[in-house]
Formats: structure tokens, sequence, C-alpha cells
């Protein structure tokens, strides 16, 4: 089709007459774009690691040493009157009982050829209530309602103690997703601009080709085309510098001996296959709505 | 072919209507002169037939378009049919001559094929065949008004609007441009030409419509540039 390299070469024309301008459009775009794939990063760790614990987090009940002792199916009364009183316990979804023996075992299997297990023997681990809250955002109140109790000798809410790292990382994607806005927000004025200049400079031409009967698609899809470019040739900055911060940044980050149990590494996957497709998409599609609306309100057709 | 209804056009920054209730016809083929003082409405009556303005009121139709009314998306469809002219030429200073012609037909979508075969004919047309790659600089006033007419002819319009297409010429390059538009007119387009230029009307004895202050003062089928002042 004749029309679309017309409009092609036009558009590339137009990047090529002001490059100074289509740099700074590109750049900006891409940071705005590698911040919002910084943010999308972010989001998904927090989802595996969120995967990755919940599932396995409750709200332990530990028993005090007598009630623990020699107990290998919770009949003492104690154990059997604190299991049915969370059983009946509108928070509650469901109770397991852990003897001393059972969690002893699982000890041996977590740590097994490790130094510690020399110094851990039965008697030092309590049995538990393992309690799975209805709500997992609730076991506060878990906490608060059998702590003291007979027979208890704490009650610890898992999630509680993993809530920091959560919280760490949702403020990095809060940040992450509050500069992407501002910058993306200078990109759009960026491209705004850019347009309107361009639509000044080839005012002459774009007079003559209204005169002659060039529809729109040849007077006004240039100029999309050109924060197309824009957007895509940022979103492609962008991956790149995500890349790099992965390679770089991140991954030794999560080398560290503590973060790597508790964090699941950032994939390669994630940034070509999940963050990169998005940001292309995002960034081509808000440029061409800019394109768009800037032509609408400030070039005649 | 070109018919205007009662067209009166009032444009929102002044008080006196550029055109004030004119009513006329041309037939295809005529070649007619529209003549009047300075601000009398002559480029506004092309620009309404070009739909480059809307009146205020009253129609105006081309070949079977209802101008006016035509909706957004139609609009070039008009001006394919309708080549312009105008006193500066306008054309593209970066380009060739041919390429000049060329960028008509190449933004209305025409093939390769076509771009090559009529760029020439047009070129031999207007009689420039050995300048097709000077650049607008290199050309002179009739030179490049011989281009802007090749250009407005390239997608065989219907109708030729030059508005005071000699307006920047001396008399005796005005006198080739005219004999130009002579020869294409017996050629079968329709031409409407706003001028100035008494001598060229007086000489070419053609129709002539004169608008005074928006108003037709006067149509005569043969007619001279001075006869009712
Ligand atoms: N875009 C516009 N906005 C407001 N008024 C306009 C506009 N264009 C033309 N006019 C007014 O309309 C009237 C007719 O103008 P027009 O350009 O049609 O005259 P003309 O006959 O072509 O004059 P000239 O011989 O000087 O080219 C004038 O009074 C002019 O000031
Ligand atoms: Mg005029």
């Amino acid at each position: 089709m004749n029309g679309l390299g017309f409009v092609w070469r036009e558009a590339l024309a137009g990047l090529r007459r002001n490059v100074t301008m289509s740099v700074a459009m590109v750049l900006t775009t891409a940071i705005s774009l590698g911040l919002l794939g910084a943010g999308l990063l972010a989001v998904r760790t927090i989802d595996r690691t969120q995967d990755l614990y919940y599932s396995q987090l409750a709200v332990q009940v530990a028993l005090d040493e007598p009630t623990s002792a020699g107990d290998a199916n919770c009949s003492s009364p104690t154990c059997t009157g604190l299991r049915e009183q969370l059983q009946g316990d509108p928070l509650v979804s469901a109770v397991s009982y852990e003897s001393r023996d059972q969690a002893y075992q699982r000890f041996l299997r977590i740590y097994a050829g490790q130094s510690i297990l020399q110094l851990v023997r039965p008697q030092s681990l309590p049995a538990t209530l393992r309690v799975t809250p209805k709500d997992p955002t609730r076991g506060d109140a878990l906490v608060a309602e059998y702590t003291g109790k007979p027979g208890v000798r704490n009650v610890v809410d898992q999630r509680a103690l993993v809530q920091d790292l959560f919280t760490f990382l949702a403020s990095v994607r809060n940040a992450a997703f509050g500069l992407a806005s501002i910058q993306a927000l200078a990109a759009l004025l960026l491209i705004s601009n850019t347009i309107q200049v361009s639509a000044f400079t080839r005012r002459t031409e774009v007079g003559i080709m209204r005169l002659v009967g060039a529809t729109r698609w040849y007077t006004q899809v240039p100029f999309l085309i050109e924060a197309v470019i824009t957007g895509v040739v940022g979103a492609v900055l962008a991956t790149g510098g995500l890349v790099l911060g992965k390679l770089f940044f991140i991954d030794r980050l999560l080398s560290g001996r503590l973060i790597s149990n508790a964090i699941p590494a950032v994939g390669m996957s994630d940034v070509l296959l999940f963050v990169a497709p998005l940001l292309v998409v995002v960034g081509a599609a808000i440029a061409t709505a800019t394109g768009y609306v800037t032509l609408r309100l400030y070039v005649r057709n | 072919m070109l018919r205007l209804e009662n067209v009166t056009k009032l444009y929102p920054t002044s008080v006196r209507p550029a055109l004030d209730d004119v009513s006329m016809d041309v037939d295809r083929g005529e070649f007619v002169f529209l003549i009047g003082p300075s601000g009398s409405g002559k480029s506004t009556l092309l620009r309404l037939l070009l739909r480059e303005e809307a009146p205020s009121s009253g129609n105006v139709f081309v070949a079977n378009w209802n101008v006016a009314r035509l909706a957004n998306r139609k609009v070039p469809k008009l001006r394919q049919r309708m080549g312009c002219v105008f006193q500066d030429f306008r054309l593209l200073g970066n380009r060739t001559v041919a390429e000049n012609i060329a960028f008509a037909l190449e933004v209305t979508g025409k093939s390769e094929h076509t771009i090559r075969t009529v760029v020439p004919e047009m070129l031999e047309l207007v009689g420039l065949d050995g300048k097709s790659e000077r650049m607008p600089a290199e050309l002179s006033g009739g030179e490049a008004q011989r281009v802007a007419i090749a250009r407005a002819l390239a997608n065989r319009p219907l109708v030729l609007l030059a508005d005071e297409p000699t307006g920047n010429l001396d008399p005796e390059t005005s006198d080739d441009i005219m004999l130009l538009l002579d020869r294409i007119n017996r050629a079968g387009t329709t031409v409407v030409m706003a001028t100035h230029d008494r001598q060229i009307v007086d000489a070419m004895r053609r129709r002539v419509v004169e608008l005074h202050l928006g108003k037709l003062a006067r149509d005569d089928a043969r007619g001279v540039y001075g006869a009712s002042r």
C-alpha cells in the first residue's frame, strides 16, 4: 500500500527533523516506562512472596511445657478444651495439632545436616495448635484472645512476622508508580509539544495536502506514528534498563543470605515476557492517545 | 456544475457579510472571471466551493455534492475533483518540480505506476518538460505557476479554481498563463478565476461575474472589466 510508505517516511522525517526533541521525548518516555516496569516487577514479587507464604502462614498457638509433654494427639483436657474453643471460634477456619514429636521430626527435616541440630532436643520444642484464620489479616484478634489462656505458652501470628517485608516491597512499588506517573506526565507534555511543533513545521505541506484532497490518513497519521515510535522505542529502552537493573542491582541485592530465602528471585522471564510486552503496549497506547488528543485540540485537520 | 443558492457568508469577526445573498450557476466547461474590488468576497466564494469555509446560509453545490452539508470525511473526495491555484503558487520548496506534482497524486493514494505516467503528462501539458528536476527556487514566477497548475490538474479535476493566478506575474508572463488556462478550459475543464487584471479580462471576452461588497453586481456572458463603473 503506497499510503503506508508515505506515512512512514513522513513520520521518520518528522523525528529526524528535530533530533534533540525526539531524543528528549524518547528518554522521558523510557524513564517513565522503566519506573512503571519496576513497579510491576515489585507487584509481581509481592504476589509471588505472598503465594509462597500465605498458604503456609498460620497463627501458632504454642502450648506450655506441661501440656506439650507426652501428648501425641491432643488428648489432655487442657489441649482438647483449647482445640474445641478454637474450632468454635468464628474467626477460625481450621485447626490442626502438631505434637512435640512431630515438631522435632519436621525440624530434623528442615535443618538436615546443619549444626543447629545439635543444640535442639525434642524437649525444647512446644506442641502447637496450628490455626488457619478465616481472614488472614485478622490474626491479631486471635493473638489477643488466646494469649495467656491456661496451657498456652504464647501465640504467634506468622503473617505479622513477614509483614515488614511486604510493607517494604509495597513501598518500593508505590514509589515506583508515583515516580512513573510524574515522569509519564512529563512524557505526555513532551510528546504533545513535539507534535505541535512538528505540525507547525509542516503546516505548508499539510495545507497543500488538504487542498489537493488528502484524507486524514495522510495529514494526521504521520504525527501519530511519530508518537507511536516514541512510545515503542521508549518501551524498548526501558526494558533494556530493567534487564540491566535486574542483573546488576536486584540479583545482587537478593543474593544476600538472609533475603534470598525470603523473596523469590526476579526472573529474566518476568522482565522479558511479562513486563516488556506490557510496557510496549502501554507506551504505544499512551503516546497514540496523546497524539490523537493533541491533533484534535491544536491542529486543524 | 457549480451552483450557489442565496449564499450568505458572515465571518464571526466581522459585521458586514463577506458574501450577501449570492446566487449563481456555472455550467460544465465554462470559463468565468470573478472580479470586484478588494474585499468584495471573491476569495470567500472560492473557499466556499472548496469547503474551506461553510456558508452562514444558503446552499453550495459542486457536481453532485451538497458542499455545505458534506460530512467532513467526504471533503477530501470533493477536493480531489477540484484543482486550485493561487497568487503565491504554494509549492513545496524542498521538492523538485516533478515531486511537487507527484505530491498531489501521492497523498491522494495514487499508485506508483499512475504517478510515473501522469507526472510527465502534466509537465508536458504546462510546457515544463525539461525542468522536472529543478527546485522551485530555481524557477521564474511564470514557471512556478505552471507547476502549480500542473499539480492542480494532476488528479483530473472537474473544476479549476484560480485565485488571482497572475497577481504576481508581469503582463507578458500573465498572458502565457492565460493561454494555458484557456487551453485547459477548451480541453473541457471548467475554470473559475478571481482577478484584478483588467487587461486580461478585456482580452479574453469570457463570462464576467462582478461582486461588490459581497453582493452580485453584474453577470455578463461575454463581458469586459470596467463596464458598469
Ligand atoms: N477569515 C476571515 N475572517 C474574517 N473576515 C474575513 C476573513 N476572510 C475574509 N474576510 C473578510 O471578508 C471580506 C471579503 O474578503 P475576500 O478575501 O473574500 O475578498 P477578495 O474579494 O478576495 O479581496 P482581494 O481582492 O483583496 O483578494 C473582506 O471584508 C474580508 O475582510
Ligand atoms: Mg482574494
